[in-house]
């Protein structure tokens, strides 16, 4: 007779091997639905691999896409181990995007090293007044954070549309139909890396990945934010402002998704348009748990989703295998690490009953 | 595989057994193990209840009682061993078997719809009448069990509304409408107030009398001196069945703990000094704008332990949640050394040197998955002297957390071990540990030996004296009695949000406390 157990001590290979076997089902059960559609699954994955990592040039294109999600992702991990369920991430990158963009028309002219900083404060502020909103409507209104962060989203979103279609920032004249600002001026892209194609963002993930594990794991806030995810009572009635740390989480987490707004606009699309933003917010989401809302997991698995985004260009230009196929794998991918997640905390005992 | 209970044929050997019994047996455990992921929570228990006698399963917490209590109501089958009932071996596979063999079970936590009316409880779920229930039946054979074991309960009234005293009533008429023989009692006598509890022994004598017989868990040594026999067990083993007659309170708290324990504490005689706490006029409200404290004074002294007496749910609660900060009150003051603190935070409360140790431990005082050292700065992990720069000082907290253990005697494999694995007695001693470090003048302890062993309440007892010593005012709320008469100084007794009395425990008697407990004042007033 084989049982089930809860496990009462975590076991790193076990959660490890959990979590490779979901990578593979998860890749297998993805190769099954290339194949009805009629398409040759190796095939398909090759293309991905190389299109993903297959060439120094493949590697950039993959670091460069994991960039905001990896940001995204982070913002994820700071609320949700505070079980503050935020998915305002992705109007965060939006008010990233649109604040960072203001501050280039008022810090235009300025010297690099300053004009830079500056206008990702900018951008991180946009984020982190969103953020913060939604907490203040937590904290003082009782507003589940869900809801409100949803509609936030939709605010930025069709802030961007309104200041884009015919609005302020509108591009005039060839490019007026397609509700984008105009280029930003070469003084104003982020400078590139040793001669390289990877603009100087490319960084900040990881800079901001080891501040979140280290303020997670070796600050009082981090304790706040974890004693908040799992049991708030006792830290209130041990005397931290509740109020205060909830609002602090949403701050840091939407200043971080709104990090990658702005680098995507100064790094990536050197315009304003909804096209480079949309769809990152969510996709931290995904980024986040599959990062088992750990920083440096995260890490990982924005650069595994970095590579699929990068992957699926080349398989649409290479093959003819659609490159909606991706989100498709990583929602199936999801499923796959949620379930080995809740796997991990059983073990498979072989019969000892009577 | 069939839910019908699978009864064996008496074996020869069984049936000459039972045959030769004096006394027929209800039920029979033999050898009975039962392991859960490795441990072993029952190892060869063997164990005989008799027609018609009160019997307990003694023992603290994780001495398997539960465990054995499971198994004869069917919720675990046994690695090993056989359950007989009857004489006849029975294999149960769920209670629904159990209750077919005439076993029943009060549950600590009663299993009741609080929507449902008293009949409607009772019924649900044990007639086979399809869509609508026909009540008439059931309510005359309940009114007649009422009138035979004297419990006075309106049938129509929701559960909601009764007090949780009488919430107790309702399960036991549901064991005895389901003319169950056997009767497992876990618990029953953690809500009540003595008086009550004195009611509930007198229906158990009443039911054994017709011929009904009763396992009685607890870890009172009280209650056990009021059964016939007492089964001790001690770390998964039927250590001793004893006829109470013939035993101790002493012998059985012994035999529990597996070596000498004193009940008598060493209380040394210091005069009380200055106020630390005057509280006068307190009123608060509770979510339905109900007053949960109504007019709560009381002032407590240097080297004072003011005891609060009372049934769960009668303001205790509210009244720490008051003077801790975590709730506000809508009237009167509060004053700690002279300054007005009646609106202050838990935060400022807690830098005004103040400790606070809470009846819920793992809900309010602990959080479960952090370590040993990580809860030991929990409320203090702001504090300079825990940081070094921007963080945490881990070499500090982690060697504050190994004087901690070795000096509370918490017993885990090392200071990285989430609470939430250790038992309710180390954990407990965690938050003694924390809030007395941080605390100076005045210490809230509220329930602070529930559900707790008697060797770690033995413990506790020592640690508050100590401190009672050492010039803390001390506010100690407790069900049990015995901890207000061995420790306190003064006992207020509270009812319904009011204290309804003050006694010296150097006087008082148990009943005149269970008088107060129960609602009826003081008749000097206070």
């Amino acid at each position: 007779m084989i049982r089930i157990e809860r496990r009462i001590d975590a076991n790193p290979w076990w959660t490890a091997g959990t979590l490779v076997a979901a990578l593979a089902a998860g890749m297998l059960a993805s190769a099954l639905i290339v194949a009805t559609a009629g398409a040759d699954p190796f095939e398909a994955f090759r293309t991905l691999f190389f299109g993903a990592f297959g060439s120094q040039k493949a590697v950039m294109t993959t670091l460069i896409k994991s960039t905001p999600l990896i940001l995204t992702g982070l913002a994820t991990v700071i609320a949700f181990r505070a079980q503050i369920w935020s998915i305002g991430q992705e109007g965060q990158v939006f008010a990233g995007a649109m604040a960072g963009y203001l501050g280039s028309q008022i810090l235009a002219g300025l010297p690099p090293l300053l004009f830079f900083p500056g206008v990702i404060l900018f951008g991180v502020a946009g984020g982190l007044l969103l953020g913060g909103a939604c907490a203040i409507l937590k904290t003082r209104f009782g507003v589940n954070e869900i809801v409100s962060t949803v509609m936030t989203n939709y605010l930025a979103i069709y802030l961007l549309s309104y200041l884009l279609a015919g609005g302020p920032w509108a591009e005039i004249g060839d490019g007026a139909s397609y509700q984008q600002s105009v280029p930003l001026p070469a003084a104003e892209q982020l400078p590139l890396l040793f001669g390289t194609k990877l603009h100087i963002g490319v960084l900040l993930p990881f800079v901001a990945a080891i501040c979140c594990a280290v303020m997670l794991d070796r600050t009082a806030l981090g304790y706040e934010i974890k004693a908040l995810g799992t049991n708030p009572v006792a830290l209130g009635h041990k005397g931290t402002n509740i109020a205060r740390t909830i609002i602090a989480v949403m701050c840091i987490s939407g200043g971080l998704a709104a990090l990658a707004g702005v680098i995507e606009l100064y790094g990536v699309g050197h315009r304003l348009k909804a096209d480079n933003l949309v769809g990152l917010g969510y996709a931290g989401i995904i980024v986040g748990m599959i990062g088992g809302l750990r920083p440096l997991g995260t890490v990982l698995a924005g650069l595994l989703f970095g590579g699929l985004a990068s992957g699926a260009v080349s398989m649409r230009v290479v093959s003819d295998i659609p490159a909606s196929l991706v989100p498709a794998m990583q929602g199936i991918i999801l499923l796959f690490v949620l379930c080995a997640s809740v796997m991990a905390r059983y073990k498979i005992v072989r019969g000892t009953a009577s | 595989m069939s839910l019908l209970p699978s009864i064996k044929e008496p074996t020869p050997a069984n049936a000459r057994k039972a045959g030769t019994e004096e006394t027929p047996l209800a039920l029979r455990v033999e050898g009975l193990t039962k392991r859960f992921a490795g441990v072993t929570a029952n190892d060869g228990v063997d164990f005989e209840l008799e027609v018609g006698e009160i019997h307990c399963l003694f023992g603290e917490n994780g001495a398997g009682k539960s465990t054995l209590s499971a198994c004869i109501f069917g919720f675990c089958t046994p690695d090993a061993g056989q359950i007989v009932v009857r004489g006849q071996p029975v294999e149960m596979h769920s209670p629904r078997d159990a209750i077919k063999l005439g076993i029943g079970m009060v549950h600590q936590h009663f299993v009741l719809v609080p929507e449902f009316t008293v009949l409607e409880n009772i019924i649900v779920g044990t007639q086979k009448s399809g869509w609508r229930l026909d009540d008439r039946a059931a309510r005359q054979k309940l009114k007649s069990l009422c009138d035979a074991y004297g419990i006075e309960i309106d049938l129509d009234a929701y559960v909601w509304e009764l007090a949780v005293g009488r919430q107790q009533w309702v399960e036991i008429l549901k064991a005895l409408y389901l003319d169950v023989q056997i009767l497992i009692l876990d618990e029953p006598t953690a809500v009540l107030t003595p008086d009550e509890s004195a009611r509930l022994f007198a229906i158990m004598r009443k039911m054994c009398a017709n011929g009904m017989s009763i396992i009685l868990i607890t870890h009172k040594v009280a209650e056990v001196m009021q059964s016939n026999r007492v089964t001790v067990l001690r770390k998964g083993k039927a250590v001793a069945t004893v006829q109470t007659k013939d035993t101790s309170p002493e012998e059985l708290a012994r035999l529990m703990v597996g070596r000498e324990v004193s009940f008598s504490v060493n209380k040394s005689t210091v005069a009380p000094g200055d106020t630390v706490l005057e509280v006068s006029g307190l009123g608060a409200r509770g979510y339905w704008n109900e007053a949960v404290l109504n007019q709560v004074s009381l002032s407590i002294a240097r080297h004072e332990i003011l005891g609060i007496a009372g049934v769960a749910g009668n303001g205790q609660k509210e009244l720490f949640e008051v003077l801790s900060g975590v709730r506000w009150s809508r009237e009167g003051t509060i004053r700690l050394n002279g300054e007005d603190v009646s609106r202050l935070t838990p935060r400022a409360m807690m830098d005004r040197g103040v400790g606070h140790i809470p009846d819920d431990r793992f809900r309010e005082g602990l959080v479960g998955p952090f370590s040993i050292a990580e809860n030991l700065i929990l409320g203090w992990q702001r504090n300079a002297k825990y940081r070094s720069g921007l963080f945490l000082d881990r070499g500090k907290i982690a060697a504050l957390s190994k004087t901690m253990m070795a000096r509370y005697q918490i017993a885990a494999r090392d200071d990285e071990v989430p609470v939430e694995n250790l038992s309710g007695g180390n954990a407990q001693k965690v938050i003694l540990a924390r809030e007395f470090l941080h605390s100076s003048g005045l210490l809230l302890a509220n329930q602070p030996t529930r559900g707790l062993d008697i060797g770690v309440i033995e413990y506790v007892y020592a640690q508050l004296l100590q401190k009672r010593e050492e010039g803390f005012a001390i506010l100690l709320a407790s069900e049990e009695l015995s901890d207000l008469f061995n420790l306190a100084d003064r006992i207020a007794v509270m009812f319904k949000g009011e204290i309804v009395g003050v006694v010296d425990p150097k006087t008082a008697t148990v009943e005149e406390v269970g008088m107060l407990m129960a609602g009826r004042r003081m008749e000097a007033g206070r």
